[in-house]
């Protein structure tokens, strides 16, 4: 088992762009190589005899490596990066070689399907050197965030590298319950029947449970130093703080109060929240019961708080009218600040006209025409603008309306309650991460889910997270 | 048995002081003992009263609150639903159509539109009201306020999608289909409208006289 690991989400960003680019260069020689073997087919006189050779080579050395390998790239995979960086190697040879005997101006009348496409190849060679060079110097300068250590191992399930990254499960290895040694995994019927005995009440009394395996031991086995041995994994337990049963359920231990009504519950009645409530309360979970986490007695932080933004629906509008305004203000400013310059050519222009024969009468419709230009073109400007904003906004502000009744009808049909027992079990032992069913309009609970938490961007700093 | 917030002694059910405050627009509740000191740093809380809470439990409205949420839910957002078309369908009829092209026919104010865009917006806000306070009314202390509310603005949408009717003269629309079927799609989300708040009133009312009356037996002044 090792010890060293990692999610995809700590891809460097520079890896994912040459994974993509690879294989979009794979799927580009497939189409290509598949349009040439058709035009072979059909009996294009460009290729008579070795068209299809031409279109095997294409796909067996540019598409099929570029796609495998661009994939695995994109996966962060040791083994795919060394390849990249061989495969770009001989691309860099073969192409230099390319534009050195035929130059960069070479094209060729390629057959595809049944098109003839005059493709300028020396370019596309240059293309391909460019791009192959940048992707080995990057690779080679990164190699120690881009090349995953041997032994590492990457999660690169999103879905459960999400919950790695939000601390839901502590590694992406096994989250299968462990023995009283700490390290040997517990068969499945153990770990079912540990799981089963923490739900059940405890026959001596008041229980604790073991935060490694849940299991439920009775506090009469305390011992001497205040210490409890876990009957199930065999881990030793500090007893400390104090034990308050469920009011739901007064089998079970109360893990916490709730923050609204006070009462204490035990995780299968809690609801975790993380309230924007204000700076000091801003990142801190804050347990609700379900009866206050759905808010009908004292509004909590979620359903009862929904207000629909009537009022930010309007300011939008109309703040997307003012925008128009100085988008055509900053216009203005421009344009007058170039009329200087375009009426010293004009002058310029009507000098030089005045010179020649019949220049009075040229140069007064000239002026005219200027005349005209110069005030048509704001006037004309405004009015677009103006129809734009007429146009644009309403359907904006009716969108936004649109968006209102979905959600809504999101609200109308359930609440998105779901108690800290249910996620645990889904998430970790049948292993289905519960589904996002935020409301756009309120504030965010259950954070840690979120689907479009950006963890990409964060910097790739070697492969030694545990 | 509690801990103390202020000092963190532990604390038994007798000497526990439990409050609940405002904190930051939340109420939480928090617990103190009877320490001088921790009283006083507890005061910002207001103390419960654990007899008043029995006796405002409204468990008993569970069921029906559901029921008036889903069908008052239900009404608003056919509403709403009937506004976005019905802009969308006048705009149809003004534009697209040779009856529409007629000034007399469909009437605006200043450009070709722009009667059908206003009063269309005016419906639509009235719609989105609507539909807030549908979604607030199983909430106990704003079902009654909630359900009144809901009353008012539905006669105030009815009234307005009927002056609509008349304005746009729908009445002498040559396809004979369109009044009839406008004013069932109407009709139904105005009649789940009318009898979920028309239940929100009455189960708010039950409730608001439950609060009187614990107010009564306990001795409190009514707010």
């Amino acid at each position: 088992m090792s010890d060293m690991a990692d999610t995809i989400f700590h891809r460097p960003r520079g890896l994912r762009v040459i994974g993509i680019t690879q294989m979009s260069f794979g799927i580009f020689s497939i189409i290509v190589s598949l349009g040439i073997f058709s035009a072979w087919l059909t009996g294009s006189p460009l290729i008579p005899t070795v068209g299809h050779l031409y279109a095997l080579v294409i796909m067996i050395f540019v598409g099929i490596p570029c796609l495998v390998i661009g994939n695995y790239v994109d996966d962060l995979r040791r083994n795919a990066v060394i390849a990249q960086v061989l495969y770009s190697i001989a691309a860099i040879a073969l192409v230099s070689y390319f534009i050195v005997n035929w130059g960069i101006q070479y094209h060729w009348a390629v057959p595809w399907f049944g098109l003839v496409t005059d493709v300028a190849v020396g370019y596309v060679a240059a293309l391909v050197l460019f791009t192959q060079i940048v992707f080995v110097l990057y690779l080679l300068v990164r190699w120690k965030s881009v090349v995953p250590a041997k032994g590492v191992r990457i999660e690169r399930d999103r879905t459960r590298a999400r919950l790695i990254e939000y601390g839901l499960m502590p590694t992406p290895l096994s989250t299968d319950l462990l023995g009283s040694d700490g390290r040997a995994v517990v068969t499945k019927e153990q770990g079912q029947r540990i799981m089963q005995t923490r739900k059940v009440t405890s026959e001596e009394g008041m229980a604790i449970l073991c935060s490694n395996c849940g299991g439920a031991t009775p506090l009469t086995k305390a011992e001497a130093d205040n210490t409890i041995r876990c009957d199930f994994c065999g881990v030793r337990l500090a007893l400390s703080g104090v034990f308050m049963p469920c009011k739901n359920h007064p089998e079970y231990l109360a893990a916490a109060a709730c923050a609204v009504c006070g009462e204490r519950f035990c995780r299968r009645c809690l609801t975790a929240q993380e309230p924007p409530v204000d700076v000091k309360w801003t990142g801190s979970t804050v347990f609700l019961c379900s009866k206050c986490f759905e808010g009908r007695f004292r509004p909590a932080v979620t359903t009862a708080s929904l207000v629909i933004p009537i009022d930010q629906l309007f300011s939008k509008a109309g703040s997307r009218f003012s925008r128009f305004g100085s988008l055509y203000g900053r216009f203005l400013r421009k344009y007058f600040g170039i009329m200087p310059y375009a009426l010293r050519i004009a002058g310029q222009a009507l000098s030089s006209m005045s010179h020649s024969s019949h220049g009075n009468d040229n140069a007064g419709a000239f002026i005219l025409a200027i005349i005209i230009a110069i005030i048509a073109i704001p006037v004309v400007t405004g009015i677009a603008l103006l129809l734009g904003a007429i146009v644009i906004v309403p359907i904006l502000f009716y969108a936004g309306l649109v968006s209102v009744t979905v959600e809504a009808v999101r609200i109308i049909r359930r609440t998105d309650f779901i108690s800290l027992d249910q996620a645990r079990e889904r998430a970790v032992i049948r292993r289905e991460p519960v589904k996002e069913k935020e409301s756009g309009l309120r504030a965010p609970s259950r954070s840690w889910q979120r689907s479009d938490a950006k963890k990409e961007s964060a910097a790739a700093e070697g492969f030694f997270r545990r | 048995m509690a801990v103390c917030n202020v000092c963190g002694d532990l604390i038994c059910e007798e000497c526990v002081q439990k409050r609940i405050g405002d904190y930051a627009g939340k109420l939480f509740t928090i617990a103190n003992c009877l320490k001088e000191e921790c009283v006083a740093a507890s005061g910002w809380a207001q103390v419960v009263n654990p007899d008043y809470q029995r006796l405002t439990n409204m468990d008993w409205s569970d069921s029906v609150d559901g029921k008036v949420l889903r069908t008052t839910g239900a009404g608003a957002v056919l509403m709403m639903v009937f506004e976005l078309i019905f802009i969308l369908g006048m705009l149809y009829i003004q534009f697209f159509t040779q009856w529409g092209l007629v000034r007399s026919n469909v009437p605006y104010f200043f450009i070709r539109g722009d009667a059908v865009v206003i009063l269309g917006i005016l419906g639509n806000l009235i719609a989105a009201i609507l539909l807030q306070t549908a979604l607030q009314v199983y909430i106990h202390e704003r079902q009654l306020a909630s359900g009144v509310m809901l009353l008012i603005l539905l006669i105030v949408e009815v009234m307005l999608l009927l002056e609509r009717g008349f304005f746009f003269n729908l009445r002498y629309y040559p396809y004979p289909y369109l009044v009839p079927v406008l004013l069932a799609a109407f009709g139904s989300a105005s009649l789940l409208v009318f009898i979920g708040s028309a239940v929100a009133v009455a189960v708010g009312y039950e409730k608001r006289k439950q609060l009187r009356e614990a107010r009564k037996i306990l001795g409190l002044a009514s707010k």
